[in-house]
């Protein structure tokens, strides 16, 4: 169904995104300029702090930035199309069908005078000719698929009577009824506790195994990466400033921001006073830094770094922004005691 | 539900009994009585003093409430709300040949209000900022700081006067009354009637509706499901009719319920201004004369319908919103 002309393996790829919101005090851009691209069944991570752009990037594949927010320019090219130049039609018939998403919030997310059964439904009528009834049959089969017990009875529930939980398995069951080639991800376990942020992560693993379905993923949490993606984009402040396989990334990582991330992570076994944490706050989007935006957190800011980095290839699919890899030289993994201390 | 309902009844009948004990104690403590108008230099003392005796006007006030409160709630009983004492009819006859009309005005106030507030209100929010939006948030609070007895003039005005002069007659809105001269029962004759009030009624109820409606949906707009709704590949008008606009009439509806005693009680400034034989202005008459009788039964009726209103306006909410059950 999905066939692909190029008949390369990319299944999504973002080139030069850039996505502004107008405020009164000018114009904030929340995505700067981030390429990257998905392979078919492949889970490509989207990690950085609040505020760094990952969620704008995700609402901006789909088109689904409200006013006062615009897409500025650049291309998402799926299957061949643009969907940043496609007509409103053409984009609809994709959303929920070639390209589903599940957000943060699973309390909010459903509306709250439909069933959930209902809401499930709908999505499948949006897309396929089925009457109302082969819909109704095809949500309860979903509800059961993502483990939801006594699906038949669940489905003619309200949003409020379930749990988080609950309601973000049938966002899930949602996204998932018509099939997508690709899944966007935004933070789907934030609003949830631990516990069942592991079960909820369990059956996307699952699902996605099963359906050989892409994952956008996007997360503030390098552990949700390592157990979860194939490949991660790091990003800060809008841009993209390190990407690349998770393995090597998270082994060897190269921008100074990356390190910081990583070294904030605790471990267990490792007895700390502190945990460690980068210095700073994420600069303010309506009045970045010249230069190299990581610039006055960096532990080995320079003088070149008043001149803004660009992305340096360092092949095998990584990539950094940062002087010191565009120098030619990989910094000796020395400082992180000293620098962050 | 039922219970519910039963329960929130019976929860009512202190409340209209308090309610009967504060407008007995209001209307008892107002300065004039009954008599006042008799009182001229051609009328003798003895007579005053045997209408006040008459009336029960010389007895104590706990009598007098006891009398009153004891038989007005046998509404079957055609003599149970007392007789006018400006007209000698029994109030409750008065009362309810008054209901219709009032009845017929404020309904058709209160549809032409959601008729046109709702889909205004929308507008207005789904182009939020741009000139529409301007347009109609600017005139609905300009229209709304406009006092009812003012538009009531105006309308009289360019309805009954300046029309009339700049079509040389052609159209001529009736200024007063419901009906004219020897056309009773012809609707369209009450229709041409109702015109004037109903705009003047309307007018200022969409400017607060409108605005009412605009924040609703507003806040709807920005709302998760909205977003999940477009994520999910629905067309714009399954996301605005179906998700938005459903959540967003929730609290209109309660809106609704709450205009229910104003539609009981009438409007009394405008019901005088255009003579309409409703309610609001028997009420009006009422004061005037100090007909207590009159006075206390209108006021209890609009009592009853501030908590029928209610009651009613929360059973509504139950029903829109399957979040809320009883």
């Amino acid at each position: 169904m999905s066939g692909d002309p190029v008949g390369n393996d990319i299944l999504l790829s973002v080139r030069d995104l850039r996505t502004a919101f107008d405020t009164m005090d000018g114009t904030v851009k929340a995505v700067d300029g981030v390429s990257f691209a998905i392979r078919r069944g492949e889970t490509l991570g989207v990690v950085g702090e609040s505020g760094c752009g990952k969620s704008v990037t995700a609402l901006s594949i789909l088109r689904l930035i409200e006013r006062p927010g615009r897409i500025v320019g650049g291309s998402v090219d799926f299957g061949g199309r643009d969907l940043l130049a496609m007509s409103e039609s053409e984009i609809r018939d994709v959303r929920g069908n070639r390209i589903a998403m599940i957000f943060q919030e699973p309390m909010t997310s459903l509306n709250p005078v439909y069933t959930c059964g209902r809401q499930i439904a709908e999505t499948v009528q949006a897309h396929r000719s089925v009457s109302r009834a082969e819909a109704w049959e095809k949500a309860v089969e979903m509800l059961d698929l993502v483990g939801i017990p006594d699906a038949g009875r669940r489905a003619k529930q309200f949003p409020h009577q379930m749990s988080g939980g609950m309601r973000q398995r049938v966002m899930i069951a949602m996204a998932l009824s018509t099939d997508p080639d690709l899944l966007i991800a935004d933070e789907p376990t934030t609003a949830l506790d631990v516990t069942i942020q592991a079960q909820i992560f369990e059956l996307i693993a699952r699902l996605r195994e099963e359906r050989r379905m892409a994952m956008l993923l996007i997360t503030h949490d390098l552990g949700v990466i390592a157990e979860m993606a194939d490949d991660v984009v790091v990003m800060y402040a809008g841009q993209v400033v390190e990407q690349g396989d998770v393995r090597s990334v998270m082994t060897d990582p190269h921008h100074p921001y990356t390190r910081g991330l990583l070294a904030s992570i605790p471990r267990i076994g490792e007895r700390r006073h502190r945990l460690e944490v980068i210095p700073g706050v994420v600069p303010n989007p309506l009045n970045l830094p010249a230069g190299c935006l990581f610039r006055r957190r960096c532990p080995y800011a320079m003088e070149i770094c008043e001149t803004p980095p660009h992305l340096t290839d360092l092949g095998g699919g990584r990539s950094s922004r940062c002087w010191l890899d565009a120098e030619g030289r990989a910094p000796e993994v020395t400082l992180p005691e000293a620098a962050h201390g | 539900m039922a219970t519910y309902i039963l329960r929130r009844t019976l929860q009512a009948i202190p409340i209209i009994i308090g309610i009967s004990v504060v407008v007995f104690a209001i209307v008892y403590l107002a300065p004039g009585d009954p008599t006042a108008r008799f009182r001229t230099p051609k009328v003798p003392p003895e007579q005053i003093e045997a209408l006040i005796r008459a009336y029960g006007l010389d007895r104590p006030v706990h009598e007098q409430y006891i009398s009153w409160a004891s038989t007005f709630f046998q509404v079957w009983n055609p003599d149970a709300w007392g007789y006018s004492f400006l007209s000698g009819d029994p109030v409750l006859e008065k009362v309810l040949y008054r209901v219709p009309p009032t009845l017929l005005l404020m309904g058709s106030a209160l549809l032409v209000t959601i008729v046109v507030a709702i889909p205004v209100g929308m507008l207005a929010a789904l182009r939020q900022y741009s000139l529409t939006d301007k347009v109609i948030t600017t005139l609905s609070t300009f229209t709304y700081a406009i006092p009812s007895f003012l538009v009531g003039a105006y309308a009289l005005y360019f309805g009954a006067v300046l029309l009339p002069e700049l079509t040389n007659g052609a159209i001529k809105f009736p200024s007063f009354g419901m009906e004219s001269l020897g056309s009773r029962g012809d609707p369209l004759d009450l229709l041409w009637h109702l015109i004037l009030p109903v705009l003047t009624l309307s007018v200022i109820s969409i400017a607060g509706w409108s605005r009412y409606m605009r924040s609703s949906m507003l806040d709807v707009l920005h709302q998760d499901y909205v977003r999940t709704a477009k994520a999910k590949g629905l067309p714009r008008r399954a996301v605005i009719y179906q998700h938005a606009l459903r959540n967003a009439l929730i609290p209109i509806v309660t809106l609704i319920g709450l205009s229910i005693p104003g539609l009981i009680a009438g409007a009394a400034i405008t019901e005088t201004i255009f003579t309409w034989p409703g309610l609001g202005s028997l009420f009006v008459e009422a004061v005037g004369t100090r007909d207590y009788p009159v006075v206390l039964a209108l006021t209890m009726v609009g009592g009853v319908a501030v908590i029928a209103g209610n009651l009613l306006a929360d059973i509504l909410y139950g029903l829109v919103d399957p979040r809320i059950r009883y």
